[in-house]
């Protein structure tokens, strides 16, 4: 599985990987602040996911970084493109308050390959091609956009202020998930979470071989966040992530 | 397949000596018996030995290559690699160090691990003393993690003693300096992962202890290393610096390392990418520092990709002994394969094996180099991996490849299966990121020879480990003739002791 190819990829340590029937038609947060966001802007925007199984995620933009949090577990997936073709990567612990720092070389060996565009762009950047254009949504500068790829009806409001969705609808077999943007999270906060992450004790990937005996290291090897594999994503049990492939 | 292996060219007196063997032989076994090639060449091989003579010299300058994790099956594989990447078939092949004189086994286990890490078997190496798991030159008496009990219990390193004789001293790694394996030479830790000051604890700030870093370059033993090249260099940056390729410092103390590094030691220079590495002129540098990566450098398969561009191992090997050898009275330089190790942990046989070759290579550049009649090189390993080499592939089979029967003709076209009914790799590890739950994957589809492919293993672990069975041991050179037989690892620091007389104990 890698990153690009998968929705569940990027919605880390989110169970995605069954459908639930949709649940909710709210509308999602439109992104009126006061000034016009760029999407280089440093900003964030919290998700929910409707259905079944629900769950929050949250989306941090700030210059060529851009990270997935999932606030209930504490973990997030924190890619840095500022040398866009030698992307670093941590996963993020907070309540653990470590890190893991994979380099390229790491991503390497875990056959992982990323696209800066996707992981921007909440794996829609893509899909979005393949749609076909509805017409203007309900917030300003947002359009919707429909259409089925390989056996999924997909639907995406899409900002086109922030460069993401605000709305996403996958329906497969009868049952829909969804994910809605929430709110936007303020620069200052996403600042402050990012610094904080930074100061976190870290390990290298390739430095787990001589540290598995750290108690910390141990318990996340053992909850399955951390292996040397194809599958760097996890459920939020800690499993390695199977999602459907987006397109 | 009927190749024969080359051999090395033996010595007109060794010859007439093999000669005389085999004309003794040939009365008692038939002609194609003793005209086969691999009658003669083997005959050959033992007149080489016949004919060698002991260098029972003293060593001016000793060069230990260290391969982190290069297990006989890791030597083995990579032989073989490095032969069909040549166009043979692979198994007559031999690494630079192979063709080396003297040769031993190492016993590898710790004070407390049977299986150990790279930071007691380096001690070993390094202060002809075992000691345990995590620590670094610092006896078996200290506790690991606490500071206060290491005090008092510091080792005195090879490298150390030279520096008290007045030789110049070099560590080179393509792991960071600070990693276990160099960080041995240099340091005392309780802890291998106090690598900067951000990773200590108040324990050890509290009591006095430094950081890995640190002590490289404040607590330098002597006039200082006169070559340090490898990764790490976010360990020897502040953390309020981000550096040219990226990567933020580590050290909390507001120490730039680097800059120290060229204020403490006369005609210092600190580089940290393949352009200005390439333009030191050795005549004119004394101290020289490389950091090309902020944390391990490159694995020899990515290197080319690098964004400022890393010198190879070889290269870094001859540039070093360009610069230590200004030093009439000799040099102590360790060289370590750093990454081979990583590669086997995430169960990657192929990155390690190229990892393997460059470090053969980096011996070569050596050998290249230096007079053997005053040099004395070792080569061998800190422990080794579960990385086997398993089926009855035919002669030639890529080593990364699929298992497949020998035939008289050509290798089969359909591979071997198990009794699973699936194809399997000569390559596997005992245990691993490459082990599934339930059924083992069919491979007859899949391209095992790719550089990301991991090889199956059987127990699933997040990272393969590391294993316990002696490592090689390989020298040339004056005292090299010391390496016989089975020996504890420690050893080796005698030997370099007796060799060079560093004078660090009753010899």
């Amino acid at each position: 599985m890698k990153f690009s190819h998968s929705i569940c990829a990027l919605f880390t340590l989110l169970s995605c990987s069954t459908f639930a029937a949709n649940d909710t038609q709210s509308l999602p947060v439109c992104p009126t602040t006061s000034h016009q966001l760029s999407h280089n802007d440093t900003f964030g925007v919290q998700y929910q996911l409707s259905g079944a199984q629900h769950g929050t995620l949250q989306l941090l933009r700030s210059q060529a970084q851009t990270a997935y949090y999932n606030p209930e577990n504490g973990v997030a997936e924190w890619w840095n493109f500022a040398i866009a073709d030698h992307p670093s990567f941590i996963r993020v612990f907070a309540k653990h308050q470590r890190r893991i720092d994979y380099y390229t070389g790491d991503l390497r060996t875990l056959n992982i390959k990323v696209s800066q565009a996707e992981m921007e762009s909440f794996a829609t950047a893509q899909l979005l091609k393949q749609l076909s254009h509805k017409g203007p949504a309900t917030c300003d500068g947002s359009q919707v956009y429909e259409g089925d790829v390989k056996q999924m009806h997909y639907r995406v409001i899409w900002s086109d202020e922030l460069g993401l969705p605000l709305e996403l609808s996958i329906t497969h077999n009868g049952q829909t998930k969804q994910w809605q943007a929430q709110k936007l999270i303020p620069a200052n906060e996403v600042e402050l979470t990012l610094s904080r992450w930074q100061q976190f004790s870290d390990t290298d990937y390739a430095d787990i071989g001589d540290n598995e005996t750290d108690p910390f290291l141990a318990q996340m090897i053992n909850q399955g966040f951390v292996e040397h594999s194809e599958h760097a994503v996890y459920d939020s049990k800690g499993k390695p992530m199977h999602g459907e492939h987006i397109h | 397949m009927k190749t024969l292996p080359h051999v090395l060219a033996a010595l007109t007196a060794a010859v007439a000596t093999a000669l005389v063997s085999q004309t003794a032989n040939a009365a008692v076994l038939p002609d194609y018996q003793t005209q086969s090639g691999w009658f003669t060449a083997g005959a050959d091989a033992v007149a080489a030995k016949v004919a060698q003579v002991r260098n029972t010299a003293g060593a001016k300058n000793v060069i230990l290559f260290v391969g982190d994790g290069m297990g006989v099956s890791t030597l083995t594989a990579a032989r073989i690699y490095q032969g069909q990447a040549a166009g043979n078939t692979g198994e007559e092949n031999r690494l630079s160090f192979e063709t080396f004189p003297y040769s031993a086994l190492a016993k590898t286990y710790s004070v407390n691990q049977q299986t150990p890490d790279s930071a007691p078997t380096m001690t070993a190496m390094i202060t002809g003393v075992k000691t345990e798991d995590g620590m670094l030159s610092v006896s078996a008496d200290s506790i690991r993690g606490n500071c206060l009990s290491s005090k008092g219990n510091e080792l005195k390193t090879t490298l150390e003693l030279a520096e008290n004789l007045g030789k110049s001293t070099g560590i080179i790694s393509t792991a960071r300096l600070t990693h276990a394996t160099p960080a041995a030479t240099y340091a005392h830790s309780p802890e291998r992962n106090w690598e900067a000051d951000s990773d200590m604890t108040t324990e050890a700030i509290n009591n006095g202890c430094h950081d890995i870093a640190y002590q490289m370059v404040m607590d330098a033993p002597g006039d200082g290393l006169e070559v340090a090249l490898g990764g790490g260099r976010s360990y020897f940056l502040p953390n309020t610096v981000t550096d040219g390729e990226g990567s933020r410092g580590r050290r909390a103390d507001g120490n730039d390392l680097t800059a120290k590094w060229s204020e403490n030691f006369s005609n210092a220079a600190y580089v940290w990418n393949q352009e200005q590495f390439d333009a030191i002129d050795t005549a004119n540098v004394d101290h020289l520092l490389g950091l090309f990566q902020g944390s391990h450098m490159q694995y020899e398969a990515d290197r080319a990709d690098d964004v400022g561009g890393e010198p190879s191992l070889a290269e870094m090997t001859s540039k070093a002994i360009d610069l230590l050898a200004k030093n009439d009275q000799g040099y102590f330089l360790m060289v370590e394969g750093g990454r081979i190790d990583h590669a086997h942990h995430a169960g990657n046989a192929s990155r390690a094996l190229q990892d393997t070759v460059a470090l053969s290579d980096a011996v070569q550049a050596a050998m290249d180099k230096v007079d053997l009649s005053d040099t004395l090189i070792i080569v061998t390993a800190d422990h080794s991996h579960t990385f086997t080499i398993a089926g009855y592939p035919a002669r030639g089979n890529p080593i990364l490849g699929l298992v497949h029967a020998p035939e008289d003709e050509a290798i089969a076209a359909a591979p071997t299966r198990a009794g699973d009914g699936m194809p399997y790799t000569t390559l596997g590890y005992a245990n691993g990121p490459g082990a599934k739950n339930g059924a083992r994957a069919d491979l007859t589809a899949v391209d095992t020879t790719d550089v990301e492919f991991l090889q199956q293993a059987q127990v699933p672990m997040s990272s393969e480990t590391h294993a316990a069975e002696d490592v090689a041991i390989y020298a040339t050179g004056p005292g090299a003739y010391l390496f016989q037989g089975s020996v504890e690892q420690n050893v080796i620091f005698h030997v370099i002791n007796q060799a060079a007389a560093l004078g660090g104990t009753k010899y």
